[in-house]
Formats: structure tokens, sequence, C-alpha cells
């Protein structure tokens, strides 16, 4: 938006305030529930309801009861234990193909910075064209060439989400090779890895954190959508997005099957994304100002 | 034509009644008058029962009631001016089965729009079509077929000796597709008369006229071949009238029919590519008849509503356990045994197929002839399946189940896994994209141990488990000579012959059969004449009715 007139800026509630209720709970909000998936997942390591392996025609598609709290699936599985082993897969995807997409972008977006301009140009058009390139379509790619499984997909999604790294890393990057520190380190001979090191990555490291609470939930979405599709996790092995796809037949018979996965999903997707706008707001240099 | 029909058409009921016959055949099953009378009779009927039919209809002043036009001449049914629609999944790639493989070809066209010398019957008996009567000679070898006079072809043509040598011959020279090769045991076909075809085989073949039931066997006429892809013309009860690719094929009552007229006036065959839309359009009204439901589950949305019926049959699929028998683990005929003990099928049934099938315990379908329940060969028993994998050294082998991303294949290859692994077996189950991957990597690369998949041809007993190149791997010299055996002997020797392959596979563990497929159908209520069993190439749709 462009900027506004003195007399429509004074219309607005003062910023300051509402900015510092607005980050106190969005990121209370966020890492709440962001914490509750953790813990359940960490839980069901050495604890689930129900052995999640067992299938048991007696009790398939129960309907929620003390013994099972959410009911069964159509194998006789606990619907809670499944949730809570699938929240693993959801968390392991997420991590690694953020780690995936950090361990590249992030000094992908330094060294573009820090390169002649007419280098950083070029490898940033090569971004944009990986950026271009939809994430499904190239996890579907990987699929095909490599196999179904959950290793496939976390490297496709991680390589998908490479470009968002490079750039907003590299934007900032920019701005910190204009400073006079640096300046002052090019001049007193340091070399260029160690600028890179030491002035450059922490001054950006920030904007990492930020990115990649963001970057967690879009990848959490994708990991459903391809398990959903059959190219993520295989099948015996919980996960939301298989949850989905498996009761999908039954949506007119038991659409209680498709609820939880779905709010699962939703509820961890608000959560990272809470998560990354709460630490966007806190930690951002772009919005200093706000502050 | 008979002057019954000319009389009727032209009657007043008919011209008032059509429209809403048409469009809404629903509305007169679920209307508030009912079922019309004239449809609870029997479909064959003499002309003269027609005429009085028809004047119920008027008489009775039923404001729903359809007026039935009659046939022609000697063979009246039922006919009537409404329309069908049945919703079926996979569209064809173009109509020609002589150049395409793929099931819904002749599911859509043989029968309805070509038919055969012979057909099969919802027993899986072989029964008269085209030709009327056959003669086998003493060596097995002559086949003098008698045809029916007065069959034409919907070109305008008879139907004659001439056009079935010419159908015959025609596969060997022009047909392309895999199942011509059942053609080449063919020698001779001539035609002693117009109505008197003689074939002669160069080995006697059980096998040939089974396979003449099959799409290889429909009639083609000498002047009708020009555009089978878009153009098919035969001498069915139906005639090919339209195809709006991407949605649905019309077939139109063949006025000039040789044998019994159908019921309807025309059939709509819609596709669909999914299975939850396919169950939804009968639910809205779109469709009649969903002819397969692809998920059992779903059948619960349909039989507590008064206003379907759920019809339960079988078919030929076999859902196999197949063994990679060329893998070093599935040499011990002990692992392959412990296999089959450690699976209990009924309750894999129950959970992965919702209960419905049937258990078979071996590769032969209940409508088959040499089919014997051998469910008691390997039955269920974790300490055996322990003992026989103790016994052979291989507890905690993995076994690496690849399955199609097929819906059964899927559910049923969690279900094996967690069976196996209570037995001692580890399981590394994997889906494969299906067709493409799994046929590259399973079927022909041969790059598994397990897989599931559900086989479907009829009769495929020699192709799968009498082939050691093919994907089972097995093969076995004295199942090969079984089969010989069988395919050359009388009736009741190849009987006799595949009823001991069948118990041979169970014994020996080729393979395990997790369960026969089921045929499910659910239909708007008061529809009759569907073919229970999946069991053949083609759908029948003339003997459909409203009853």
């Amino acid at each position: 938006m462009s900027r506004l007139s003195r007399g429509a800026e004074a219309l607005l509630p003062p910023r300051g305030r509402r900015s510092r209720l607005g980050v106190g709970a969005t990121l209370i909000v966020g890492g709440g529930i962001v914490a509750v998936i953790a813990i359940l997942a960490v839980i069901s390591l050495v604890w689930t309801p129900f052995d999640v392996g067992e299938i048991n025609a007696a009790e398939r598609l129960a309907t929620p009861s003390t013994r099972h709290w959410l009911g069964t699936d159509k194998f006789g599985r606990d619907v809670v234990s499944l949730l809570m082993v699938g929240s693993r897969t959801t968390l392991l995807v997420g991590l690694v193909s953020v780690g995936v997409a950090a361990v590249v972008g992030v000094p992908l977006g330094i060294l573009s910075a820090m390169v002649p301009k007419w280098w950083g140009e070029v490898v940033m058009r090569a971004n944009d064209l990986l950026l271009a390139f939809p994430a499904l379509l190239l996890a579907i790619m990987l699929t095909a060439v490599h196999g179904q499984g959950v290793v496939t997909a976390m490297i496709a999604i991680g390589i998908s989400t490479i470009p968002s790294f490079a750039r907003v890393v590299r934007s900032g990057a920019i701005g910190v090779m204009k400073t006079e520190y640096v300046l002052a380190a090019r001049a007193a001979g340091r070399r260029p890895v160690a600028i890179a090191a030491r002035h450059v990555l922490p001054n950006v490291g920030s904007l990492v954190i930020v990115q990649a609470s963001v970057s967690f939930a879009i990848a959490v979405l994708a990991e459903a959508a391809l398990s959903y599709l059959g190219l993520g996790a295989p099948p015996g092995t919980p996960s939301w997005g298989r949850m989905l796809q498996e009761g999908q037949e039954l949506l007119f018979v038991a659409p209680r099957l498709e609820l939880y996965p779905g709010v699962a999903i939703a509820l961890a997707v608000l959560g990272f994304n809470l998560l990354g706008d709460g630490l966007r707001d806190r930690f951002d240099p772009r919005l200093e100002d706000r502050r | 034509m008979g002057l019954n029909q000319a009389g009727l058409e032209r009657h007043p009921c008919a011209v008032a009644f059509r429209p809403r016959s048409l469009w809404l055949p629903q509305d007169i099953v679920a209307g508030p008058q009912g079922a019309p009378v004239t449809h609870r009779l029997p479909r064959l009927i003499a002309p003269l029962a027609a005429l009085a039919l028809a004047l119920t209809a008027c008489t009775a002043g039923s404001s729903t009631t359809p007026t039935p036009a009659t046939g022609s001449g000697g063979s009246t049914g039922g006919a009537s001016t409404e329309k069908i629609t049945l919703g079926l999944i996979a569209e064809p790639a173009n109509l020609d089965f002589t150049k395409t493989d793929g099931a819904a070809i002749p599911q859509a066209l043989l029968v309805n729009v070509y038919e055969g010398l012979v057909k099969l019957d919802q027993d899986g008996k072989i029964v008269p079509a085209l030709a009327t009567s056959w003669k086998v000679s003493d060596d097995h070898k002559t086949y003098t077929f008698e045809l029916a006079p007065g069959a034409k072809f919907t070109n305008g043509a008879a139907f004659t000796a001439d056009d079935a040598v010419f159908s015959i011959n025609r596969v060997k020279t022009d047909w392309t597709t895999s199942l011509k090769a059942a053609m080449d045991v063919v020698t001779e076909a001539k035609a002693l008369s117009p109505t008197q075809l003689q074939v002669t085989l160069a080995a006697p073949s059980n096998d040939w006229l089974y396979r003449m039931t099959t799409h290889l066997g429909a009639m083609f006429s000498k002047t009708g071949v020009d555009d089978l892809a878009n153009k098919p013309i035969g001498t069915g009860p139906y005639t090919f009238t339209s195809w709006n690719r991407g949605d649905s094929i019309t077939l139109t009552r063949n006025e000039s029919y040789w044998g019994t007229k159908p019921f309807y006036q025309s059939v709509v065959l819609k596709y669909f590519k999914d299975a939850t839309a396919l169950n939804n359009a009968l639910l809205t009204g779109t469709i009649n008849v969903v002819t397969t439901v692809q998920a059992p589950e779903a059948l619960g949305q349909f039989t507590s509503n008064p206003k379907y019926q759920v019809i339960e049959g079988t078919t030929n699929g076999e859902v196999l356990l197949s063994f990679n028998n060329k893998n070093d683990i599935f040499k011990d005929k002990r692992v392959r045994q412990a296999v089959r003990y450690g699976i209990d099928h009924k309750a894999l049934m129950d959970t992965c197929w919702a209960g419905k099938g049937t258990l078979i315990g071996s590769f032969v379908p209940p409508t088959d002839p040499w089919y014997e329940d051998l469910t008691g060969v390997t039955p269920f028993s974790k300490e055996k399946a322990t003992a026989l994998l103790t016994e052979a050294g291989k507890v905690g082998a993995t076994l690496r189940l690849r399955v199609p991303t097929l819906p059964y294949a899927v559910s049923c290859g969690q279900v094996v896994k967690a069976q196996l692994e209570a037995v001692g077996f580890k399981v590394a189950l994997e889906s494969l994209e299906f067709p493409a991957a799994w046929l590259a990597q399973v079927f022909k690369g041969g790059d598994f141990d397990m897989s599931i998949v559900a086989h479907v041809e009829p009769r495929d007993l020699k192709a799968v488990f009498g082939n050691p190149d093919y994907y089972t791997h097995y093969g076995t010299a004295d199942i090969q000579a079984l089969l010989k055996a069988a395919d050359e002997g009388s009736a009741d020797e190849q009987v006799a012959n595949l009823k001991k392959v069948g118990r041979l596979l169970a014994e020996d563990a080729a393979a395990d059969v997790l369960f026969l497929l089921p045929n499910l159908m659910v239909a708007d209520k008061g529809i009759t004449g569907l073919p229970k069993n999946g069991i053949a190439v083609a759908f029948d749709l003339s003997k459909l009715a409203k009853g």
C-alpha cells in the first residue's frame, strides 16, 4: 500500500501497542500447538494406547468409546494411536525437508549476495526456475524414479523449499554486506568465507528461523498431500495424509475417519504458521519500526 | 414388423407417456402408483399377450405406465420405449477389440452389439448364441455348428456361414491383440451350407470352444469391418448409436434382431473415473445401476436405502498373493507353506474387503466346472507356520511385498504384513504406481518376493501357473503335463485333470489365493436381468428389464 496521508494514519490504532499484544498471542498459541504435537510424537515413541501394527478384524470401524477414544479404522486400529504415531511422520518430514532446504538454501542466498552482482543474478534466476516448478510435480517425478517413501517425500519437499530460503537470505545478506563492519572486515583483508560465517550468517539467522517455521507448515501440508496421493508414507506407516486417503472410501460410512486426520493437519499447519508469524513479528529486522 | 407394433406406436397412450418414461425411469419405479403391472409379466410373451398388455396399459388409465412396443414376428420380449443408464469404470480407448486390448471394449460390445457362435451363461456353461447347436467329432478335432437362420447384421446383410469363416480367418490375418493366439489351433474353417459351419483343429482343444465365448469368437460382417474403431456392426440385440467421448456410449435396441428383443429401447453406458463419483451418480439419479462397486465399504449407504437393491455374485478375479518362485527363499516349499498357513484368510477378507468375496483356497473360481473348495489344504495355523519357518531356518527372513496402488492390494498388503510378521517373517511393504511402475518392476522386472494382484482373466490356470517365464515363475513339468492332458481330453478328463492342477497348486503352495473378488452391483429397485456373476468378458445387457 502506498503511504497514507497524515490524517489517515492518525485514524489507525497505535501500532506499537497492537503488535506487542499480537506478537505475544500468536507466538504463544502457535508455540503451544506445535509443542503439543511434538510432545505427542515423543510420547508415541515409548507408549501408544494400542499397537498400530496390530490388525483386529473384530473391532473394525468401532465408534468412539472409552476403550477407543476416537474409534478405530477399517483395520481395527486405534485412531488415537494412529494420530500419535502419524505426528512422528509429520514432524520428521517437516524437520528433514526444512533442514535440506536450509542447508542448501542459506549458503546459496549468502553466496549470491557476496559474489559479483551478475553472478548473483544468475544464481537467483536459477532459483526462480526451481521456484516455478510445482513442488508436487517434482515429488511425483522423484517418486517415479526412486520409488515411494518418506525419504523421497522429504527430499522432494526439501528441494522445492530451497528457493524460498535462498531468496529471503539473499535479501538479508545484501543489506548486511553494505554495513560498516563488513566493509571494515573486508578492508582488513578477511577472507570471504570468514565474513560469511562471522558476520553475515549470524545477522540473517533470525530470518532463517522465521522462514523455517513457515516452511514447516508448508512441508506438513505437502507431506499430507503426497501421502494422500499414495506417494508419501508407504502403506503400513501411519501418516495423517495416508489416514485421509484410507478414510476416503468410507466417507459416507464413517466420515469421522476423514475428520480426525483433517483436523490434525489443519491444526499443525495453523500452529506452525502462527509460530512463524509470531517469530517474524519478534525477529524480522524489516519490521524493526513496529516494535 | 408386425401389425402390433405399427398400431401401438401410433397409439395415443404411447405418444403421451413416452417422454416421461424416457427421461425419468426412476420416477416410475418410485412413483406413487408403483411399478406398472405390465412389467411384472414374464419377458417372453407371445404377440397376442403383448397386444393384450398394451391394451391393459391404456384401459387401466395409469398415467405412469410406459407403453410397451412389441417386437417383430415370433420373438417379442416386453420391449419398451424406456432408457436405462449404467455406470461403469474405465472407458474404452476405441471400439475395436481386434486391435486394442482392454476389458472395456468387449464388456460393452460383446453379446450386446456383436454375438459369437457360443456364449457363457451365468453359471459358466457354454451355451448357444449364433450357433443353435454343434457337434464334436470323436477325435475332438472337428466342430460342426448349425447356425441360426434369419440372423442379420445391423448393416442389413444376412449372417451366413461365410461370415463365420471370414470372422475366424480374420483373427489370424488382421487381429493384433494377444488373444489371437487362441485361434492358432484352427487349421480350417469352411462353410458346408449357408447355415452350417465346420471348424477343424490341429489338435484337440477344450480351451478353443471356451475362448470362442469371448470376443475372439465375435462374428463380423464381411461388408462391415471398415471402421471397427468407430462403427461396430454385429448381429446383436443392440446397435451402437453414439459415443460421447469421456462420458458415455449409447446403444439402441436393434429392432430387426433375430432373437428375443431386449426390453429397453436405449441403454447408456456412462463411464466414471472415480468410484465415489460413480456411487454418487446413483444417489442423485444420474444413473440407474452401479455395475461395479469399487469399495465394498461403500455398500453401506445403499443397503439401508429401500430405493436400491444390492446384487452380490462372484467373479473370476482371484486375488493372488503371488510368490516369486525364482527367488531362493521361495525355492523352499516349507517357506511357501508357512506363508499360506500364516494367513488368516477369513480375518483378512473381513478387514480389507469388508467380508465380501469367497474363500476358495486355490486358483479356480466356483463357476468353473473343476472347482473344489481347497481352503482346508493349508488351514490357518500360527503354530504350524512358525514351526515350518523354524524348520526351514528362515525365522526373521525379510520378504519384499511390492503391491500395485490398487485399493484391494494396498489394503490386503497391510493385513498380510501384519499376519506374516506375527508368525516370524519380516515384511517390507511397498506400493508401486499401477500400471506402469508395477508392470515394469514386478510383472516384467521380477524385482519382488511377493505381490498382490487380482487375476481377472477367465480360466487362467495355464497362463498363470503353466509358464515358468510368467512373473510367478512356476510352471513345473507335472503341472504342464496335466494342463496339456486337460486341453486335449474329453470333457470329463478336462475336469479331472484341472482338479488335480488346482489341488497340486494348493499343496505345493505355488502361491496363496487370498480370496475371490465379489461382483457387487447396486441398482434401482425393480431393475431385473442384471448379470449377477461377473464371469464373462461381456456385460450382458439383453436381459435387462423392469419388474
